[in-house]
């Protein structure tokens, strides 16, 4: 799960760190590319694997009509629009998705779903090995991109200072659409990759959302090593919260440890003091 | 405009639509509505005063908070508990459940403020603070039922203990706290032109001697006390609650986006957007029933971002500019 958790989290850092939106709907771009991978799997009998590219390109279309449509109008405006409006498509997409497809919990059960690797003594699932290796291999695609294509100089440049871009004749509109269609891209990587090992339902974003900001908010902006401990501080979380026998309480203290972290990192990532 | 200029020209008209709105309201039991108009008109007013409530820290004070679901539902299992337990009146668990939102609106929010979390993480926070109440409320079921809620028994008409036999009795207090609510807002002016300043501008508030921390605070404080309120009126007319519906997200964006709607920079916005906004989703309900959970939610989410984008001052401000007067009183 950490390799998931690393491909969402740096998605919604991406379109944080320049854009400068947090996308509340993160969650539910994932949860919308499990259930285009489940019914890529159930009508088509394609395996998600193989609709992988093209549960990519639906969230990197969704994200880039988010950006053009939503986002883009709203640039101008208070902080708060941008938020209340990625706040209001979570609450969309999250009902779109009860209302179309019922609260039922849906899984793709692919022939290699129970399979595993024994290495000594340690049996790893192989869904799961082979999840953690696609996103790490995206993770290194996209840093690659960024790096050392024209597109990812441009978007650096839009975030590092968008007016300097501007005069650079850099279109910075343009490049916040490719971004969020970026970040969206990286989501339904690991939608694609998730849905072998785990169900699909209507508030699985909920589930999972909450994570990637965690992590996004411990690693830091554009922070590799952050977001290394961000994954570990959530893989021992998940861990003490295991021992906990009852789910809610884990839950709870999940979030609670949520809390924490925004409370001493507070607007962290734009490595700015707020503090009145 | 200025805002002395504005002061001048406010019109005195306002007085006199609010008072005769507030008769025209409280006669409609007297012309024999059927029940389910009557339950219509409760759910509006109580939006309108959960809406209003929510306004004063999210709309004045422009502190987006996701967690007022969670102060409305730990007011409600508040007196529900007090008086399954201890027999107390809920009329006196409703002042205990104004303590408790008040409280736990200061638990969340004086971190917030302290270590200066706005927009999108203040937001985040609320929201975190919110999923943290649903999810205590469903694990201590021994004392709350976990997610199958309560039901307090039926005892008739039954005044001094909060229960009626007929829903006008209900009618008549939610009409009369929204009343109060709505004067209680106006009346706090300073409040809410220092929170206007801080929305605006925090730097430059606080540059100019606004107490900024204070204030935040005490909207939070003030908007925790009155959902608390509203979630008790909420437990004694529904008499059930479960934490899902009574202090979900979902509720808190039912509230927000009342608010939105309306007009979230203006006095009578959130009672605005109710009118609109709980009868759709009443007769949403009633035409879908329970096959499509969710489906008044998810016009809500799209209606948010249509608002957003088109009419960020909601229907009020729309309404304003087209007759160019401020809707104040």
């Amino acid at each position: 799960m950490g390799g998931i958790y690393a491909l969402m989290s740096i998605g919604l850092n991406l379109i944080f760190g320049v854009i400068k939106v947090v996308n509340f709907a993160h969650g539910e771009f994932l949860m919308l590319g499990m259930y285009i991978a489940y019914w890529a799997f159930t009508l088509y009998g394609l395996d998600p694997y193989v609709s992988l590219p093209l549960v990519a390109i639906s969230i990197l279309a969704l994200g880039a009509l988010t950006q053009g449509l939503i986002i883009n109008p709203l640039l101008k405006t208070k902080e708060i629009n941008q938020v209340l409006a990625t706040i209001g498509l979570m609450i969309f997409l999250e009902n779109l998705a009860l209302f179309l497809w019922k609260s039922d919990f849906r899984s793709v059960l692919t022939a290699y779903s129970a399979a595993s690797i024994s290495i000594g003594e340690m049996r790893i699932s192989f869904a799961r090995l082979l999840a953690f290796a696609v996103a790490m291999g995206t993770a290194l695609a996209f840093y690659a991109l960024l790096t050392k294509t024209d597109v990812g100089r441009r978007i650096r440049a839009v975030a590092q200072d968008a007016e300097a871009a501007e005069l650079m004749g850099i279109d910075h509109r343009r490049i916040y659409i490719a971004t969020f269609g970026l970040g969206g891209a990286l989501v339904g990587v690991a939608a694609a990759a998730m849905s072998p090992i785990y169900y699909a339902f209507p508030t699985v974003g909920a589930l999972f959302g909450p994570t990637a900001f965690i992590v996004v908010v411990l690693g830091g902006l554009g922070s590799f090593i952050g977001a290394m401990i961000g994954g570990l501080i959530i893989g021992i979380v998940e861990s003490i919260a295991g021992v906990l026998t009852n789910a809610e309480l884990a839950k709870a203290f999940a979030f609670a440890i949520f809390l924490l972290v925004l409370f001493r990192k507070p607007t962290g990532l734009f490595g700015e003091r707020a503090r009145v | 405009m200025s805002e002395k200029k504005r002061l001048k020209m406010r019109p005195r008209s306002g007085w006199a639509a609010f008072l005769t709105l507030i008769v025209a309201l409280a006669l409609v039991p007297f012309l024999g509505p059927p029940p389910y108009v009557t339950h219509v008109l409760i759910l509006v007013l109580l939006f309108a005063y959960l809406g209003t409530a929510w306004n004063l820290i999210g709309g004045y004070g422009g502190q987006l908070s996701l967690g007022h679901g969670a102060f409305f539902g730990l007011g409600a299992y508040t007196s529900t508990l007090l008086f399954l337990n201890y027999g107390l009146s809920p009329w006196i668990g409703m002042a205990i459940a104004a303590g408790v939102g008040a409280g736990s609106a200061a638990l969340i929010g004086y971190p917030c403020f302290r270590f200066g979390l706005r927009g999108p993480f203040f937001a985040l926070a609320t929201l975190a603070f919110g999923l943290i109440v649903v999810e205590l409320l469903t694990a201590f079921r021994e004392i709350t039922g976990g997610s199958l809620g309560i039901f307090p028994p039926y005892l008739g008409n039954v005044p001094h203990l909060f229960q009626f036999a007929s829903k006008e009795a209900y009618y008549m207090i939610i009409l009369a706290m929204w009343a109060l609510i709505v004067l209680l807002v106006r009346a706090m002016r300073r409040t809410r032109y220092y929170l206007v300043a801080i929305r605006e501008d925090e730097e430059a508030a606080a540059a100019l001697g606004v107490p900024v921390r204070k204030y935040k605070l005490l909207a939070a404080v003030i908007s925790g006390a009155l959902s608390g309120i509203g979630g008790t009126f909420y437990a004694q007319y529904f008499s059930y609650i479960n934490p899902e519906s009574a202090a979900g997200l979902a509720l808190s964006v039912e509230i927000l986006t009342v608010a939105i709607f309306g007009g979230m920079y203006g006095l009578m916005g959130p009672t605005l957007g109710s009118a609109v906004l709980t009868p759709i989703s009443e007769l949403l309900r009633i035409w879908l029933g329970g096959t499509y959970l969710g489906v008044h939610l998810m016009i809500y989410g799209l209606l948010l971002i249509l608002v957003i984008v088109f009419m960020p001052r909601g229907i009020l401000g729309k309404l304003e500019e087209v007759l160019k007067r401020e809707l104040e009183f």
